[in-house]
């Protein structure tokens, strides 16, 4: 019973130690796998052409400077007109986001309230009971329920160059396994922002909401309070120097927490958007494992002490048993 | 070595016993024996460099053990390099048993293969029954049962040493792998405005400790050795690790957890600094939370595995099995966790067949964090084997260099921490080698 290699502990095993070759041989490696990554990300990351026009501030009309959130509660049209100048060529498709600052969207008891069931299924529309408070309005169940429906961002931005209009393109912006399994092809919204607070954008009740992609690209949602989310796709090429007209409709109110609104057009790379960081620390960490290889080298070098050497036997503070 | 003899032998004694009154014998008996120990006292802390060996016999005993004796009889015992207490009854050795336990406070062990041995065994802190031509008594009412004395050595130098750094190995991992794990949850809640909610999806948050880091811990708590069996018995004072709490100290246990800590820090801003907030795939979609949640979450796996991998000495196929099986496990489970429905699966749902095995910056980030979290630990052993070895990490380059048979080399390993004392295994070899001061 007794006698196996399992039984004896005698299982062929690898015992690796850390001796200087090793220590030299791994930084040395890493260093090596990681400074040509860096580079890489790095040459991606720049590749990237990036426009960022912060507006929220500046699309307050003069008058209403002390007072935004006055502004922004005021019924009616609030245009806004910016202008984009186009550092570097930038090949379609170009992605127009809009990235919003402080805006807690991971906030447990926002991201709580909706209802998946609801979202899927017409006949599920009375399950709104995880939505309160935007459950229910006049008596009947809203669809789309829920805080994250209700605040839908209600921004629009229409672009245009020398008096020739750039469309948009809002299909395709969400991911495709939402827009097939967690919104439903027959589900309508219904009786939506019909309460006394309106939160946000308006959805039409002919449209599904497999087919909103607006609201199903804001549904998912963000994992810290800077996040960006896609706004449509620019499908042609803009040449460098371009002057680009942006007719923003200034409506969603985020003057009452202080959040930043900003507008973002960008290409992509093979590595998504423009970060330098990743290809940055790539580097550092690759030169620090090389200066660690280095310094390493030099003290085995310098003092060949073998490892075995008792006199370094620092435990035994007390004498052995006592 | 110089013996310390008690007993009840002397002339006096013998005519007293002649004579025959009780009271007498035993007023005269328990002078004699007190006179015995206080002189043997003497004796011993006279020449403290010298090594002592007590003989008493069970009549003696009978005396010493008295309640305003035994507490001199045992600080002589304690000084003594070795006792021998002959024809004892089996309640006077388990009374020793218990004198040293309390008077001490020290683990003891008992070794016996008599059912007269019972009373000590169970007495002692781990009770050791030798089974075979004496019967099973012993074996009955030990704690460990060998079947030769001679594997006592093999029990404690060998297996008490594994077992004693497989526990704390054990423990301070487990530390390391939770520290980890709570530090990015916490690091996240703080990006959520303290609003509890976490940073991955709920069956990733209960599954941590049961499926995909259980499996590794379970095979280093059986398997682990840092040093083999034979090397365990060829140095006998890697035993004093264990003694001495080396491994397990408060020292150890917080440096684990820092590791943890730092590692923590490290997965959570490298994944939220690379991931955040612009495009991370050619499509131009955004990292949000489910993305964020697997990919930190991925790391965090891959970072907790890959650093029990650094910190065992020891590989053998099974915890090759459940270091890397474990992390291969957690794709399988992401993709069919993935393909259940999102009734079921929430924000899981898809996550990694849709967003993240296509995405390129998924699998640079994982590579990239995996290493960077690693490096300090790495850093950290480099320095600590090549200017602060410990004595097990000695005896493993010992084997690794082949020097285990140089037997200069050993006697050099052997005898550089014995001090000048009179105990124990120094006591011991002293008295084998005939290295004492005359």
């Amino acid at each position: 019973m007794g006698d196996s290699r399992f039984t004896q502990q005698e299982l062929p095993a690898c015992k690796p130690i850390l001796t200087p070759r090793w220590v030299i041989s791994t930084f040395m490696f890493v260093s090596l796998v990681f400074i040509p990554i860096g580079v890489a990300s790095l040459f991606a990351s720049r590749d990237v052409v990036e426009i960022i026009d912060r507006y929220e501030t500046d699309c307050i009309p003069q008058d209403f400077k002390n007072d935004k959130v006055k502004y922004i509660q005021t019924p009616g049209e609030k245009t806004c007109n910016r202008t984009l100048t186009v550092p570097k060529h930038m090949k379609h498709p170009i992605y127009v986001y809009y990235q919003l600052d402080n805006f807690y969207q991971n906030h447990r008891r926002y991201v709580k309230s909706r209802s998946d069931k609801q979202l899927r299924n017409p006949n599920s529309e009375n399950d709104a009971s995880a939505c309160k408070p935007e459950d229910m309005a006049n008596g009947m169940p809203i669809v789309p329920c829920g805080l994250i429906a209700w605040s839908l961002f209600n921004d629009t931005y229409s672009f245009s160059r020398t008096n020739q209009i750039l469309t948009v393109n809002k299909k395709g912006i969400s991911w495709k396994s939402d827009r097939d399994h967690k919104f439903g092809k027959n589900v309508y919204p219904k009786n939506f922002q019909s309460g006394k607070l309106i939160g946000g954008a308006n959805l039409s009740s002919s449209i599904p909401l497999s087919e909103q992609e607006d609201l199903i690209v804001w549904m998912r949602t963000a994992a810290l309070p800077t996040f960006r989310k896609l706004y449509g796709k620019i499908e042609v090429d803009l040449q460098e120097g371009e002057v680009i007209n942006v007719t923003v409709e200034n409506n969603y109110n985020t003057y009452s927490f202080n959040g930043k609104k900003k507008l973002v057009l960008s290409t992509t790379s093979w590595l998504g958007g423009k970060n330098d960081f990743l290809g940055t620390a790539y580097l550092t960490v690759g030169g620090l494992c090389f200066l660690l290889a280095m310094a390493f080298t030099i003290v085995y070098l310098i003092k060949p002490r073998r490892l075995g050497d008792p006199s370094y036997l620092s435990w035994n503070q007390n004498p052995g048993g006592h | 070595m110089n013996q310390i003899i008690i007993n009840l032998e002397t002339p006096e004694i013998k005519v007293l016993e002649k004579v025959g009154e009780k009271d007498a014998i035993a007023k005269a008996s328990k002078e004699s024996v007190f006179r015995q120990i206080s002189e043997g006292k003497a004796q011993f802390t006279a020449s403290s460099s010298k090594a002592f060996a007590l003989i008493i016999d069970g009549k003696s005993l009978q005396y010493a053990l008295d309640d305003d004796m035994k507490k001199l009889f045992l600080e002589l015992a304690l000084g003594c390099a070795s006792v021998i207490c002959c024809r004892s009854s089996p309640k006077q050795k388990a009374l020793v048993t218990r004198l040293v336990k309390a008077g001490t406070r020290k683990t003891t062990l008992a070794i016996g293969d008599g059912a007269n041995d019972v009373g000590m065994l169970q007495e002692a802190d781990i009770g050791i029954g030798i089974s075979g031509v004496e019967g099973m008594q012993a074996v009955m009412s030990s704690d460990i049962a060998i079947a030769q004395f001679r594997f006592l050595d093999r029990l404690l130098l060998v297996h008490g040493h594994w077992c004693y750094r497989r526990i704390s190995s054990m423990i301070c991992y487990f530390f390391y792998k939770n520290m980890t794990f709570g530090f990015t949850v916490f690091l996240y809640e703080a990006h959520t405005s303290f609003s509890a909610k976490p940073a991955y999806n709920d069956w990733f948050l209960s599954l941590y400790n049961v499926v995909f880091t259980s499996l590794p811990v379970i095979a280093l708590g059986i398997f682990d050795q840092d040093v083999s069996a034979r090397f365990c018995l060829k140095f006998p004072l890697l035993y004093q690790e264990g003694v001495q709490n080396v491994l397990f100290s408060w020292r150890r246990i917080i440096g684990w957890m820092f590791n943890g800590l730092c590692s923590a820090i490290i997965i959570f801003f490298l994944c939220t600094n690379a991931l955040d907030p612009q495009a991370f795939n050619k499509d131009g979609k955004i990292a949000e939370f489910q993305i964020l949640g697997a990919t930190m979450y991925t790391c965090l796996l891959w970072v907790v595995n890959c650093q029990m991998a650094l910190a065992v000495g020891y590989l053998n196929v099974v915890q090759h099995i459940c270091i890397w099986g474990g992390i291969g496990f957690w794709y399988l489970f992401l993709l069919a966790y993935g393909a259940m429905p999102p009734k079921i699966s929430t924000t899981a749902y898809k996550v990694f067949v849709e967003g993240l095995a296509l995405a390129p910056s998924f699998w640079v980030v994982t590579f990239f964090v995996v290493i960077s979290a690693l490096i300090p630990y790495f850093l950290y052993n480099a320095i600590q084997r090549r200017f602060f070895p410990t004595y097990h990490g000695m005896l493993q380059w010992i084997g690794h260099e082949g020097l285990s048979d140089d037997p200069k080399y050993c006697k050099m390993l052997n005898q550089r921490s014995i001090r000048s004392i009179t105990v124990g295994f120094t006591a011991l070899s002293l008295g084998k080698n005939q290295r004492w001061e005359s």
